[in-house]
């Protein structure tokens, strides 16, 4: 056996792979086994880790019970799942597990398999939640599965699903929860297109409601989309399920290779990097089911998963009001606020945006008309200063900025703004300038939107959307808009 | 599932290039399932989903006679495979199921459509494509393979058993284990990427 200490050469590997058959190879076959350094070299002539990964996403369960060139009438998941069922005790049902009889599959996605069952010692029917089997037989994936399943467990809130029961001892580890009749979020709008926006803050005010809970808790939900959404069929309730449990597929095999398998498109900026996650990523996925709601479109889209990623992370989302302006200014801020790209910029917590969905909600019942024309207003001149002339433009985008980017104001407390107050002045007097160099036709457009913007300013009041640490001082920044106004004004007249 | 109509020998008369024959054929042996799997989970029945598969197919091949050899659309596989993507992301992307068959205008919509560039489905058409290309390329390896090569494969790459039992049970040595398992994986990776480049 002296080549157990000679390394076999890549050609001879080689040839242990693509030959015919593995006779004539037993002293490699023999030195592979022993010797780490060639079963590595082996490795990676036939194929990366991450091959392997996506190897068992996209084949597991393929071949379970299934004859070649049979078409298949379930997935491999869900037919991998019915496979661990014990008999069932009534030719209706489609199989058992333990006290539980299980009906049939009520839904089945990357993680694993929703059943309906009737729970025999309590007499209800349950939802049971099998972990997917390529996930089972990770021990990291099974007590993560486990441990995020109990956190969640202690989360008892009318729009949450409860989870009554948690096994992992046996083979296939599952968890129990309350049956919801209805459907899910995704196929309502699927069905049924965009949502009115009363619908719309309803759910949300609801969906925020449950989400406080959980944070309430410490339990971070980490996958909230429309599929993980429960509309409860008559009682028009909204419940949130799936708790936690999108970690447990993280962990067993997506990050390691940033192959995702599921729907990116809820995803938080911050997830999408692989950076750790708080209640404030819950509020990102939040926004973005908003927007799907009023839209009938997550808000970030792209051919690739890895391309809505991308848009996630680096790309403003077209704001709702553009394409849709029957939605209303307020639920539109909302959802603007919700997406920032930084964590620290969106609302603090779930119940802030929960009472301001429900102050939205208040206002859209009994509306301040003059208020939402007013923003309205304001709003759609901000559009056509984007399309101004370019020197006029640029003053007017330097008025804006102001208004639109409050950060630009210094306040006493705050030392750093002041360089930008300073930024803020120097265009100011080069527009000035611009402008007096500017055609009559120009100038005249130009007067014609300040005016406008002044007058929208007038009847703009404080929302409670954009009243935040982020945008503090409304009243103060109000002032000082009109002021710069003013100023503009004067340095039109002398011209 | 049999093919829902016999397209071949008519294309073999069409196409001169014997390459071109062969893409079709391997887009009907990805697109079949494929299409039949996207429309059982979007909640069509079985006798409803095969209704689309042959739907898809007729379109596709009705296209397949405007195919002109010389134009600048590239390869025949190529464009072959982006117009049915495009056709399946809009199909997918409509509310309501509605039927396609017609030829006449209907036919050059399918021509020029560009897919519905940012929908749900377009990324799950591409996974759903990825994951049939991995199962086609199984099922030939499979067949390359001796059952206990499989198996070993099988049981320690994708149910992710430990070696060592996999080689009790199979009766074969460790070493033999982890180099079966290091063939059928060369293979496979092979017989993806084979599908894939042709893309
Ligand atoms: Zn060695």
């Amino acid at each position: 056996m002296g080549n157990k200490l000679k390394h076999a050469a890549d050609s001879e590997l080689n040839r242990l792979l693509f030959g015919d058959d593995q006779a004539g190879h037993s002293e490699t076959i023999a030195h592979v086994e022993s010797c780490k350094t060639c079963r590595a070299r082996l490795d990676a002539l036939s194929g990366s880790a991450a091959f392997d990964t996506e190897t068992r996403n996209m084949l597991a369960g393929f071949f379970d019970g299934r004859s070649a060139g049979d078409v298949q009438t379930k997935s491999p998941i869900e037919a991998a799942a019915v496979d661990c069922l014990s008999p069932p005790r009534h030719p209706e049902m489609l199989g058992r597990l333990g006290r539980y009889e299980i009906e049939r599959v009520i839904g089945s996605g990357g993680m694993g398999v929703v059943f309906k069952a009737f729970d025999t010692e309590l007499n209800r029917p349950v939802a049971i939640k099998m972990l997917a089997q390529h996930l089972s037989f990770s021990g990291a994936a099974r007590q993560r599965f486990g441990r995020e399943a109990k956190a969640a467990a202690a989360v008892v809130h009318e729009h949450v699903v409860a989870i009554h029961n948690v096994e992992t001892e046996g083979d296939t580890p599952f968890l129990v929860m309350s049956y919801v009749a209805g459907e899910s979020l995704q196929a309502r709008v699927d069905r049924a297109g965009g949502l009115d926006t009363k619908e719309v803050l309803r759910i949300g005010i609801q969906v925020a409601a449950g989400l406080q809970a959980a944070h309430d808790q410490g339990v971070v939900h980490r996958d909230i989309k429309p599929g993980n959404i429960l509309l409860e069929q008559g009682v028009e309730r909204a419940l949130v399920t799936d708790f936690g449990l999108a970690q447990t597929v993280d962990d067993a095999s997506l990050t390691q290779t940033g192959i995702v398998t599921g729907t990116p498109h809820y995803m938080s900026p911050e997830q999408a990097i692989g950076k750790p996650t708080d209640p404030r990523s819950d509020l990102f996925s939040l926004g973005s089911v908003l927007y799907f709601m009023a839209t009938g479109r997550p808000p970030f889209r792209a051919d690739k998963a890895m391309g809505v990623l991308n848009r996630i992370c680096h790309e403003p989302h077209t704001p709702v009001w553009q394409d849709h302006p029957e939605v209303p200014d307020e639920l539109s801020d909302v959802i603007d606020r919700l997406l920032e790209k930084k964590a620290n910029h969106r609302f603090r917590s779930a119940r802030e945006t929960q009472h301001t969905l429900q102050k939205s909600l208040a206002n859209l019942q009994h509306p301040r008309r003059s208020q939402q024309i007013a923003k309205r207003f304001v709003r759609r001149h901000r559009r056509s200063l984007r399309v101004a002339s370019t020197a006029a433009g640029i003053c007017l985008l330097s008025v804006a900025a102001v208004f639109f980017w409050p950060t630009a104001q210094p306040a006493v407390e705050q030392p750093q703004p002041v360089n930008q107050l300073s930024a803020a002045s120097e265009p100011k007097q080069f527009s000035i300038e611009t402008w007096q160099q500017a055609s009559p036709a120009e100038s005249q457009r130009w007067a014609n939107s300040i005016e406008q913007l002044q007058h929208g300013l007038q009847r703009v009041e404080p929302s409670s959307a954009f009243d935040s640490p982020a945008t503090p001082g409304w009243d103060t920044q109000l002032e000082q808009l009109h002021q710069q106004i003013n100023q503009f004004q004067s340095g039109a007249s002398a011209h | 599932m049999n093919p829902p109509f016999d397209t071949r020998s008519s294309l073999i008369l069409r196409l001169p290039d014997k390459r071109d024959v062969e893409a079709w054929d391997q887009f009907v042996a990805i697109y079949e399932p494929l299409v039949y799997r996207l429309a059982r989970a979007k909640g069509f029945q079985d006798a409803d989903a095969r209704e689309i598969v042959q739907e898809v197919m007729v379109a596709v091949s009705q296209a397949v006679e405007r195919w002109e050899p010389d134009s600048e659309r590239g390869r025949f596989r190529d464009w072959l495979f982006c117009i049915a993507r495009n056709f399946m992301i809009n199909y997918l992307t409509r509310r309501k199921y509605r039927s396609f068959g017609g030829g006449g205008s209907s036919m050059d919509e399918l021509l020029e459509q560009q897919p519905a560039p940012d929908t749900n489905e377009s990324a799950e058409f591409d996974l759903e494509y990825r994951r049939e290309i991995f199962r086609l390329a199984a099922e030939q390896v499979r067949d390359q393979v001796n059952a206990d090569t499989w198996q070993a494969f099988w049981r320690t790459s994708v149910e992710d058993e430990s070696v060592e039992a996999v080689a009790e049970q199979l009766g074969m040595t460790p070493g033999m284990v982890y180099t079966a398992r290091s063939r059928v994986r060369a293979r496979l990776r092979n017989e993806v990427q084979r599908f894939q480049q042709q893309d």
